[in-house]
């Protein structure tokens, strides 16, 4: 077991991302998160780099990422208005290429601001 | 900004001495935002730091963040936009009708002192949570306290802020501004950006069953949406990329599993109040980044003939 420090580590739990949080980690998960409050606490600890769940599921069975990527892009394409939601909890990055996707298959993109 | 009249959580610190939370619960929901922002601080321009500064609470409950509040104003439930607009109009020393203002559940008394207290703030700021903007009157709701804010700095410096509550909701407002021009609700099924919450956002289109696919990314409507909604996710092709198997997943025809943003997957998030910060992550997980697999998704819609003749026709040209 290695024990590493990250500092200055940033929570994503909730819309004051707080960026002064101190995660010790153990193998593949978070021991400790110095500054984080309750709810930062609970999402650092809760989540590992374990493997628990399979790579893929298609129509609930265990699949390759391969076979999983080719089908949901065949649904994408196939589709006249697919809706493509979310995005709250994923990166900027992700959400830029997630907008992308979208003005390609001439889907509606929208976020939980509109809920 | 899109046009908002707002600041930062730095120059709420520094400079804040009137805070209202409106429709929130700070003290269980974002709990070291007084500590670390608005109330507790020293700020350089409120010296005193919690003495300096004084906390309004409007809510329709007693919670835990009103034991916070210097002024606790219950109003009754889905009375918001009266509330705003009754302010708005005293803010003007428009005439208001006394009953009339009571059917809020605070007596016109009580609402003309919030007045007189916000105009003799120095730096004021409106805090408002989901209470105001997902009740009856929703958006407009927010276009209320929004002008409020805006109105009141005819007399002094007031800006509104609203609590987000997802880590990166308010990244994803800032990457659909620059990317389409709208922070949500945006549809592009005629190759190019159209606004119009009601008719483009989630709810609303899958009660109604406009969607024939669905590409769901760091959410879980199996767990929160209306049932409507969720029937028609289980109906059409539903593809779900999240770091657990979830709600949504279980009705998915397609599930892949994610690196978790900020714990396992590096990149950049939005604090409530529009500044970027980077991710760093502590772990390496065995699941590839949503950034990566929404773009192999993408490469592979790409090596086929677009939808749009337009765009096909550009194509043959180039």
């Amino acid at each position: 077991m290695s024990l590493n420090v990250v500092k200055d580590a940033t929570c994503t739990f909730c819309g004051c991302v707080c960026d002064d949080i101190e995660l010790h980690t153990e193998g593949d998960r978070i021991v400790k998160a110095k500054n984080a409050c309750s709810l930062g606490d609970a999402w650092f600890k809760n989540h590992t780099a374990e493997r628990l769940f399979p790579d893929a599921l298609i129509d609930g069975k265990p699949a390759t990422l391969d076979s999983a990527v080719k089908a949901a892009a065949d649904f994408l394409y196939d589709a006249n208005m697919p809706l493509v939601y979310g995005l709250s909890n994923i990166t900027c990055e992700a959400q830029r290429e997630a907008v992308a996707l979208a003005e390609m298959i001439g889907g509606v993109v929208d976020s939980h601001t509109s809920l | 900004m899109g046009g908002k009249v707002t600041c930062t959580l730095g120059e709420v610190k520094n400079r804040a001495d009137f805070i209202v939370y409106w429709g929130g619960n700070p003290a269980e929901c974002h709990p070291r935002h007084f500590t670390k922002y608005t109330l507790t601080q020293k700020g350089r321009f409120v010296p005193e730091g919690r003495k300096g500064r004084t906390m309004v609470l409007v809510d329709i409950r007693e919670t835990m963040s009103s034991k916070a509040a210097d002024l606790f104003l219950q109003i009754r439930p889905g009375k918001d936009f009266e509330v705003l607009t009754t302010l708005r109009a005293l803010v003007k020393n428009q005439q208001v009708d006394e009953r009339r203002a009571a059917e809020t559940g605070l007596t016109l008394a009580q609402l003309q002192d919030l007045v007189d207290r916000m105009k003799r703030a120095r730096f004021g700021v409106l805090f408002f949570g989901m209470g105001v903007s997902m009740t009856r009157g929703k958006h407009m709701n927010s276009a209320g306290i929004l002008a409020l804010a805006a109105e009141l700095n005819a007399f002094t410096k007031f800006v509104c802020m609203p609590m987000r509550g997802h880590g990166n909701v308010t990244g994803s407002d800032m990457v659909m501004r620059w990317t389409t021009g709208f922070p949500f609700g945006v549809s592009l099924t005629r190759g190019y950006p159209r606004f119009n919450p009601g008719e483009f956002s989630t709810v609303d289109l899958l009660v109604r069953g406009d969607n024939d696919a669905a590409l769901i990314l760091g959410a879980d409507p199996g767990a929160t949406m209306p049932q409507p909604g969720i029937d028609h996710l289980a109906r059409i092709p539903t593809i779900v990329l999240d770091p657990k198997v979830t709600h949504t997943s279980r009705l998915a025809r397609v599930h892949i599993t994610t690196a978790v943003t900020g714990i396992s997957a590096a990149g950049t998030a939005y604090r409530m109040d529009e500044i970027p910060l980077p991710l760093r992550p502590a772990l390496s997980s065995p699941y590839p980044t949503d950034q990566e697999v929404i773009r192999r998704i993408r490469q592979a819609v790409a090596a086929r003939p677009s939808w749009s003749p337009a765009s096909n026709a550009r194509m043959a040209i180039a």
